[in-house]
């Protein structure tokens, strides 16, 4: 479970605090999207997450992130990386390795994981990713998005009890970013996983998470289950989410009285919305 | 040409060897070639390093090192010319001569240069630079973060080439012309461009360091590197022959 009361962070060089009264609640195995607008603390969130604030960039840092029992100031960021796998939003920086196979040896490798155990990680990690072909490719021969499934499957060939990524498809196509976030649902269901997932691409998050956050000036808006959130699509708007367009189509039946079920939040949940009121 | 120190993959001798024997054998014949003037020896060193090169594909790109070492060593050895006045007078000079002896130096210096540069130039090529770090952890018990620190040295340098590519090409995008005025205008508007990519390097070498860090790079020991690099045959025998031809090259 992870779980953070009162986080207020300010990094050094800044006046303002860029996480401010931040509490939440994760259980074990939930899917968790983070959006909001520029610089509304997203990317933060997760550097609480993982141990990069306080341990890497300094800080006033009041309050406590627990992540699976650990307190992120308490242990140092090796300890934590046992358990939370990250994957950073600077993808070319994250490679280690000139070969795919490498990049994904290389936390195993560094974990001590036992060598008998070791190629079938590998193989599976790749496999989970789809990205088995790819093995004995040049990471610098790779596209964006090949690049970004790299590393996803760098970080879960070490079986990490909650994986932060800070947006894993912002250099992919639509396609692939269905992809991405269908293989990561796999993943987290069979492994019992706990995902935390920063995006701009709400409609996608709305389609796979449990709960979907949503975050103001350094402090969150909204935290509840992707329906319940949706609901506030006019304000999300203001705030500078935009909803999908069938969430605003539905919110309005809504709005007018003539719908009186959840919003929705997708094509297929909007469809039987309209088929309900037409009826 | 492969981008700086991008591996070429292939299947040969060279391709197979422990990357610690390649490494080693490389340096001692370079060494080799500095410890000898001998023509005929530094002809046949030179000769080697073409085989080599033949033997793993890789003429085209050594051709390329070639061109480049040419023309630094051609600076080289008109300077040694013009100041080491050796052998029979040829062209008297104002602080001496040019003789016979000056250009056979200046020939030894250009034929010096090609054949210590073609062995490592190949090593580098042809060796995963994943498997020259831990390979020198395994076998040579360097400290990994050295060897790490080498091999992301070298991850960077594309990285970085890239970016400056960037920063370039939003330049010309806004009317600043480095296709015009030659070299010397070219470096004149490179150079304020060296702020943005100092800023951005370090701002990827922290991210690095961070994404390094939060995958376990501290808890690294020697034992944890999961390939092994043993000593073959072939290894051996390369050691062996390169040490036996700076023997010789010292000897003669």
């Amino acid at each position: 479970m992870i779980k953070i009361e009162n986080l207020t962070f300010r990094y050094r060089e800044s006046e303002e605090p860029a996480l401010h009264d931040i509490n939440l609640t994760i259980p074990d195995g939930t899917f968790v999207g983070v959006t909001g607008a520029a610089g509304s603390g997203k990317s933060t969130l997760t550097y609480a997450l993982n141990g990069i604030i306080p341990h890497c960039y300094p800080g006033d840092f009041y309050g406590s992130v627990t992540v699976e029992g650990k307190d992120t100031c308490e242990v140092n960021l090796t300890d934590l990386s046992c358990v939370v796998g990250s994957v950073c939003q600077d993808i070319d920086s994250q490679m280690v390795a000139s070969i795919v196979e490498d990049e994904v040896l290389y936390g195993l490798e560094n974990f001590g994981v036992p060598h008998d155990e070791i190629p079938a990680r590998v193989d599976q990690a790749l496999a989970d990713m789809g990205i088995a072909d790819l093995r004995d490719r040049m990471i610098a021969s790779l596209s964006g998005g090949q690049k970004q499934k790299v590393a996803i499957a760098a970080i879960l060939a070490m079986n990490p009890k909650v994986l932060v990524l800070d947006e894993p498809t912002a250099e992919l196509d639509p396609a692939s970013s269905l992809s991405v976030f269908r293989l990561l649902e796999r993943y987290a269901r069979q492994h019992g996983t706990t995902v935390v997932v920063v995006e701009q691409k709400i409609a996608l998050m709305a389609q796979f998470a449990d709960m979907l956050v949503i975050m103001e000036h350094g402090g969150i808006r909204y935290a509840a289950a992707p329906a319940e959130v949706l609901a506030h699509s006019d304000d999300l708007l203001r705030i500078g989410v935009n909803c999908p367009r069938v969430t605003t189509l539905v919110n309005r039946l809504r709005a007018d009285g003539v719908y009186a079920g959840p919003a929705c939040r997708n094509v297929e949940e909007a469809r039987d919305a309209v088929l309900e009121v037409l009826a | 040409m492969n981008k700086f120190l991008e591996y070429v993959p292939g299947d040969s001798l060279l391709h197979r060897m422990n990357p610690t024997a390649k490494l080693l054998a490389a340096m001692v014949f370079a060494i080799m070639c500095f410890c000898t003037s001998n023509l005929v020896i530094l002809v046949a060193a030179l000769v080697i390093g073409l085989v080599l090169a033949r033997s793993c594909g890789m003429m085209r790109q050594t051709a390329g090192l070639m061109k480049a070492v040419a023309v630094f060593s051609i600076i080289l050895a008109i300077l040694l010319v013009f100041t080491t006045p050796a052998g029979a007078v040829l062209v008297p000079l104002p602080w001496g001569y040019i003789g016979t002896g000056s250009l056979i130096a200046a020939v030894t210096m250009i034929i010096r240069l090609e054949a210590a540069a073609i062995p490592l130039f190949l090593v580098f090529y042809v060796t995963k630079m994943t498997d020259m770090a831990n390979a020198a952890v395994k076998n040579l018990h360097v400290p990994y973060k050295y060897a790490f620190t080498f091999m992301s040295t070298v991850h960077f340098i594309p990285v970085f080439m890239n970016d400056m590519k960037a920063i370039m090409e939003a330049q010309t995008s806004r009317g600043v012309r480095f296709d015009e005025g030659g070299l010397a205008n070219k470096v004149r508007l490179m150079v304020p461009l060296c702020v943005p990519l100092l800023v951005s390097s370090v701002r990827k070498t922290n991210s690095a360091a961070i994404a390094a860090e939060v995958r376990g790079f501290n808890l690294r020991t020697r034992a944890c590197g999961y390939k092994e690099y043993p000593f073959a045959g072939a290894d051996i025998a390369t050691l062996v022959a390169s040490v036996a031809l700076l023997v010789v090259a010292i000897a003669l």
